[in-house]
C-alpha cells in the first residue's frame, strides 16, 4: 500500500534540497472527485500532493509540454524536473528518453507502484452508482471505497478498474531515481488484448460495420491527440496551418501544400485521422490509455493501439519502454526479423 | 398554452407530429445524443454529451461548391441547406437559454442564411431538470434555472404519470395543437403541482458562480494577470470544452478540392475552437495567444466579458460539459471564481 506522506515528504525534501525545479504530480481537483495535475515549485506546497484511484493522468505528458516550453525559451535548467509516475507513466518516460526526447539527467522519476491496484474507469463506476455521482475515492486493499450522497460505498476494484489496469503487466515503474510501493508486477487480472481478441473473433464485415459506426461520430477534438506523451510532433498532419512559413514562403505555397485530412469530421476524414495516429504510434504505445479515457464520444481507441502494440510483441519481441538502451521498432533491424518481402 | 399530456400518450402525440422529423435523446455507444426518435421518446437521461447546437449550427456545412476549367471565369453554386421541419424533444433548460445566444451571433450585423435556413425549422421541446443532471451543473449562478423555458418552444415538467405541458412561443402552440385531443386542460390543483415542483428543483444544490454579475468588469481588470497561465498549466490544447460547448460558435473556413484539372471542389465551413494553439496563428508566423493560459483566458472572457459587452447576457448557460468533458479537470467554476477573488 502506498503511503501518500511518503510522495508528499519525497516531494519536499526533493525541491527543499534544490535536487529539482518542479514535481509534477497529482492534487485534489474541482470537477467531482477527479484528481488533476499539480506542478509545484515550492516545498511547502507538497501536502497538496494526493495519491488515490483517480489518479488517472499520464504525466509524462507534462515532461514532454516542459520539454518544448524549455526549447522555446532557450533555456537550460540546471536541475532536472520531478515527476510522480506510475508503471504506464514510467515505461512511456522510457520511450521519450529513447526517442531522445529529453535526457536521463533532465528528469528525475519518483515511481509509485501501482501494485496492482491501478487507477478507476469513470465510466464503469458510473454504471455501478445509478447516477449518483462520488465525491471521493480511495483504495483500501482489494476495494475502492468511494463516498456519494448516499453514503460509504465499497466495490471491488476489479470491477471499477480501468480495463488497461486489469491488463497491465507492469504496474511497477522499473525505471525510476526513487520508487515507493511493492513489486507486484506479473499479476495481471485479465489476459492481455482481451478487447482485442474478442474483437478479432468477429468478421471483417461486422469489424468495418464496428469502426465505421465509432468513426462517424468523432468529433475531432483531437483530445486522444493532445493528451498522448507519444504524439509530440511540432507539426502534425491534421492541423491547418502548423507548417514551417517563412518570409520567403509565397502565397501559392501556403494554399497549395498538400492537405492529406480535411477538417471536416466526416467519417472518411476522420478514420484516416485515427490511422495515420495508430500507424504514428506502432511500436511506442504504452498502453496508458489515455486517448480511451478523454474520448468524450467514447470511442474504443485502445483497440486500434492494442493491435500495433501485440503485432509488435508476436512479430518482432518487441515491447514498447521496456529499455532505454534498446533500440526502438522501427529503427531497428534484425536478420531474424520477419517479412521476406523488404530483403 | 399550459396543458396536461398523460405519460403514456406522449407516444401517440409524436405519432401527431408525423410530418416532421423527431429527435430525443438516445443512448449509442455509451454516448447520450440527439437521434432520430422514430416512435418511442426517451425523456429518461441524464443530459446528453453535446447539446443540440449542432441540428441549427453542423459541424461541417457547405457553402457553395466551385469548378473552374483553366482560363475561364469559376462556377460556384451556392448550396443552402434544405431541411425538413424538425422537432427535437428533452432539450435542457440551459441547452434552451443557449439559442437566443446563438441567435444573437448569427444575425448581428449579417443574417447567416445557412445557420437560418436550419434554425427556422427546428424547434425545441424542453424538459425542466428536477434533480440537476449532472453534478457539475450551475445553471443558477448565470441567469438561468432548472425550469426555464427561455429559448424553448414548449417546456415540459415531469408530474410522475403526466407532463405539464407550457407552449412558449407560437411554434409550441402548433406543436401542441397538431396534437390537440391528446392533452387535457390544466387545472389549479395540476398548477399547484408544478409550482411545488419547480420550487423544489430551484430549491437544490447546485456549484456557485459568485457574484457573476461583477465577472466582465473583474475579466477586464485580470487581462493581464499572471493567474491565466497558471490555471491553465494543465491544458492540453484540445477541443472538448468547445466542442460540448452549447453556446461556442467559432467557426474556420477551408476548400476542400477534390479535382485538380478542372478545379473542383466546396467551401465547406466547420467548427473550430480557440483552445486549437493554431487557432489565431497569423500567416507570418507569428500567434498572438501563444500558450494556454492566453487561451483560457479568451474562453473564459469571451464569455463573461465579451459576450457580456456586446449583448448585455453571459455566454456561459451553466450546463457544466466543459467541467465534465475536461481530461485535465480544468473547471470554469472555479477559473471564474480564482480570476474574480483575485481581481478583488
Amino acid at each position: 500500500m502506498i503511503n501518500l506522506q511518503d510522495i508528499r515528504d519525497t516531494a519536499r525534501d526533493l525541491l527543499a534540497s534544490g535536487e529539482v525545479r518542479a514535481v509534477i504530480g497529482f492534487r485534489s481537483g474541482s470537477r467531482g472527485m477527479a484528481a488533476e495535475p499539480a506542478f509545484i515549485t515550492r516545498p511547502e506546497e507538497a501536502d497538496e500532493l494526493v495519491w488515490d484511484p483517480t489518479c488517472f493522468h499520464n504525466l509524462a505528458l507534462y515532461l514532454v509540454e516542459d520539454r518544448k516550453f524549455q526549447a522555446h525559451a532557450r533555456a537550460n535548467p540546471a536541475a532536472p524536473i520531478a515527476v510522480v509516475a506510475k508503471g504506464c507513466d514510467a515505461r512511456a518516460i522510457v520511450v521519450l528518453l529513447q526517442e531522445h526526447y529529453f535526457k536521463r539527467d533532465q528528469v528525475y522519476i519518483i515511481g509509485v507502484s501501482c501494485e496492482g491496484s491501478g487507477v478507476l474507469d469513470e465510466r464503469k463506476l458510473a454504471g455501478h452508482l445509478n447516477g449518483f455521482p462520488a465525491t471521493s475515492a480511495a483504495f483500501d486493499g482489494d476495494d475502492f471505497v468511494f463516498v456519494t450522497a448516499q453514503g460509504e460505498q465499497r466495490l471491488p476494484a476489479r470491477e471499477v478498474m480501468a480495463e488497461r489496469c486489469l491488463e497491465c503487466r507492469e504496474p511497477y515503474p522499473r525505471e525510476h531515481n526513487v520508487v515507493l510501493g511493492e513489486n507486484r508486477s506479473g499479476r495481471e487480472l485479465a489476459l492481455p488484448f482481451a478487447a482485442l481478441t474478442r474483437f478479432e473473433a468477429q468478421s471483417p464485415a461486422e469489424r468495418w460495420e464496428f469502426w465505421q459506426r465509432h468513426f462517424e461520430r468523432c468529433i475531432r477534438c483531437y483530445a486522444c491527440r493532445s493528451v498522448c506523451p507519444m504524439c509530440f510532433c511540432d507539426e502534425c498532419v491534421v492541423d491547418s496551418i502548423t507548417y514551417p512559413v517563412t518570409a520567403e514562403t509565397t502565397a501559392e505555397e501556403k494554399a497549395n501544400r498538400v492537405r492529406w485530412i480535411e477538417r471536416s469530421a466526416t467519417r472518411s476524414e476522420n478514420i484516416t485521422y485515427h490511422m495515420t495516429r495508430a500507424m504514428h504510434l506502432a511500436g511506442r504505445c504504452v498502453d496508458c490509455g489515455e486517448c480511451e479515457r478523454v474520448c468524450p464520444v467514447n470511442i474504443p481507441l485502445r483497440l486500434l493501439n492494442n493491435k500495433m502494440e501485440r503485432e509488435a510483441r508476436e512479430r518482432f519481441g518487441y515491447e514498447p519502454g521496456a529499455s532505454i538502451g534498446g533500440p526502438s521498432l522501427v529503427a531497428s533491424f534484425r536478420d531474424d526479423d520477419p517479412g521476406q518481402f523488404i530483403r | 398554452m399550459e396543458k396536461i399530456l398523460h405519460k403514456e400518450r406522449l407516444d401517440d402525440w409524436i405519432a401527431a407530429l408525423s410530418d416532421r422529423e423527431i429527435l430525443s435523446p438516445a443512448l449509442e455507444d455509451g454516448v447520450w445524443a440527439f437521434r432520430p426518435a422514430g416512435a418511442a421518446v426517451r425523456l429518461d437521461y441524464p443530459n446528453t454529451t453535446q447539446p443540440p447546437k449542432g441540428l441549427a449550427f453542423p459541424q461541417r456545412e457547405v457553402f457553395f461548391s466551385f469548378e473552374q476549367v483553366k482560363g475561364e471565369a469559376p462556377l460556384l453554386r451556392q448550396t443552402l441547406p434544405q431541411v425538413a421541419q424538425r422537432v427535437v424533444f428533452g432539450v435542457r433548460p440551459c441547452d434552451g437559454r443557449a439559442v437566443p445566444r446563438m441567435d444573437k451571433v448569427f444575425s448581428d450585423h449579417v443574417e447567416d442564411p445557412y445557420y437560418w435556413a436550419r434554425r427556422k425549422q427546428v424547434a425545441y421541446v424542453g424538459l425542466a431538470c428536477q434533480q440537476p443532471p449532472s453534478s457539475n451543473c450551475f445553471c443558477q449562478s448565470v441567469g438561468g434555472s432548472p425550469v426555464s423555458s427561455d429559448g424553448l418552444d414548449v417546456l415540459l415538467t415531469d408530474l410522475g404519470e403526466r407532463y405539464f405541458a407550457a407552449a412558449v412561443s407560437e411554434t409550441g402552440k402548433a406543436l401542441m395543437m397538431a396534437g390537440e385531443s391528446l392533452f387535457e386542460a390544466a387545472t389549479d390543483a395540476d398548477r399547484a403541482q408544478l409550482q411545488g415542483a419547480h420550487a423544489a428543483a430551484l430549491a437544490r444544490p447546485q456549484r456557485a458562480v459568485r457574484d457573476p454579475d461583477a465577472l466582465p468588469s473583474k475579466l477586464k481588470a485580470s487581462f493581464d494577470s499572471p493567474l491565466w497561465e497558471e490555471l491553465a498549466r494543465a491544458c492540453i490544447g484540445c477541443g472538448i470544452c468547445t466542442f460540448l460547448c452549447p453556446t461556442c460558435h467559432c467557426f474556420d473556413i477551408n476548400d476542400e478540392v477534390t479535382g485538380a484539372a478542372p478545379l473542383k471542389g466546396k467551401r465547406v465551413r466547420t467548427w473550430d475552437t480557440c483552445q486549437f494553439p493554431d487557432f489565431t496563428m497569423h500567416t507570418s508566423g507569428h500567434n498572438p495567444r501563444e500558450n494556454s493560459g492566453a487561451r483560457l483566458r479568451q474562453r473564459v472572457s469571451h464569455k463573461f466579458q465579451y459576450f457580456h459587452e456586446n449583448f448585455a447576457m453571459h455566454q456561459c448557460t451553466g450546463c457544466g460539459r466543459c467541467v465534465t468533458g475536461c481530461p485535465v479537470g480544468i473547471d470554469i467554476v472555479s477559473v471564474v471564481n480564482k480570476v474574480a477573488e483575485h481581481a478583488g
